[in-house]
């Protein structure tokens, strides 16, 4: 059984937890302690909303079909015929 | 002499799958929409000369990302620069202490906020190069650490240490833009508001 962890062990393993590479047992932990603590909740949400911000800045091509003929039409110039 | 044909029923199916994610990879590597699709075309066209080379069933999207990186740095002499990283979980602490400064100045809200999220694409532009990678990687195309360490080919303690100095880095600057940019912190209820009935 994991020990309960300080806040400071938190803090530290907080983007790992939020990044789902913790052991099963660790985030469980991790996930026991962020429920209860006052001080870590609020961190959490802080950093969560901080990295939904940047997944959310991904370029999306503005031509994806467009793109997708001119590598098929490179690879078929080297002889690529799929089926 | 005969030469063994590819297999291109398989590239088509393994390869050509992940053409779309390759490209909104490209196009964080790039920032310029035709330096993005040459480079698209380029990894694509150096994977099928290389085909042979991939192992069946292994991780086919960070075989190709691996490729598309590599050919980026060598074809636009832009050298992998190796830098010196804190340990990790330090930089996790650091920005503990960004989120303490963001609510002091009543920012706890910054990522929520339209002119912050604008805001997000240049700041990571302006990151050092390895650090943008590991954050590009991770966070914006959802590798885990371990198919990130094997994209840029480092320890995954060094994904971390990257990631993690990559993160607080992008935090201060968004938080440093939000003051500059003199973003009003909201209020927090409907009396604190100034409205009068």
């Amino acid at each position: 059984m994991m020990p309960m962890l300080d806040c400071d062990s938190v803090m530290r393993q907080l983007w790992d937890y939020l990044d789902e590479e913790l052991t099963p047992d660790r985030m469980e932990a991790v996930r026991q302690h962020l429920a209860m603590c006052e001080r870590c909740h609020p961190h959490a949400n802080f950093e969560r909303t901080f990295l939904d911000a940047v997944a959310h800045a991904r370029r999306e091509h503005s031509n994806p079909s467009g793109l997708a003929a001119r590598v098929r039409n490179a690879l078929a110039a080297k002889g690529y015929a799929p089926a | 002499m005969t030469v063994p044909a590819r297999d291109d029923a398989r590239f088509e199916q393994e390869a050509m799958r992940w053409l779309p994610d390759v490209s909104r990879f490209a196009l964080s590597l790039a920032r310029d929409d035709s330096e993005a699709d040459d480079l698209v075309q380029d990894t694509f066209l150096i994977a099928y000369e290389n085909w042979n080379q991939y192992v069946p069933g292994s991780q086919c999207r960070a075989w190709l990302f691996t490729i598309c990186r590599n050919h980026f740095y060598r074809t636009r002499s832009r050298a992998e620069r190796q830098v010196a990283t804190d340990a990790p979980e330090l930089e996790a602490l650091a920005a503990a202490a960004v989120h303490a400064s963001a609510k002091a100045d009543g920012l706890d809200d910054a990522f929520e906020r339209s002119e912050v999220l604008e805001a997000i694409e240049t700041a990571m532009a302006e990151l050092p190069q390895p650090f943008r990678d590991a954050a590009i990687l991770v966070d914006l195309h959802d590798h885990t650490y371990d198919t990130a360490s094997a994209v840029l080919g480092v320890p995954i303690g060094t994904v971390r240490s990257r990631l993690f100095r990559a993160r607080r880095l992008l935090q201060e600057k968004l938080i440093a833009h939000a003051r500059d940019a003199g973003i009003a912190p909201r209020l927090a209820g409907p009396d604190s508001r100034g409205t009068t009935q």
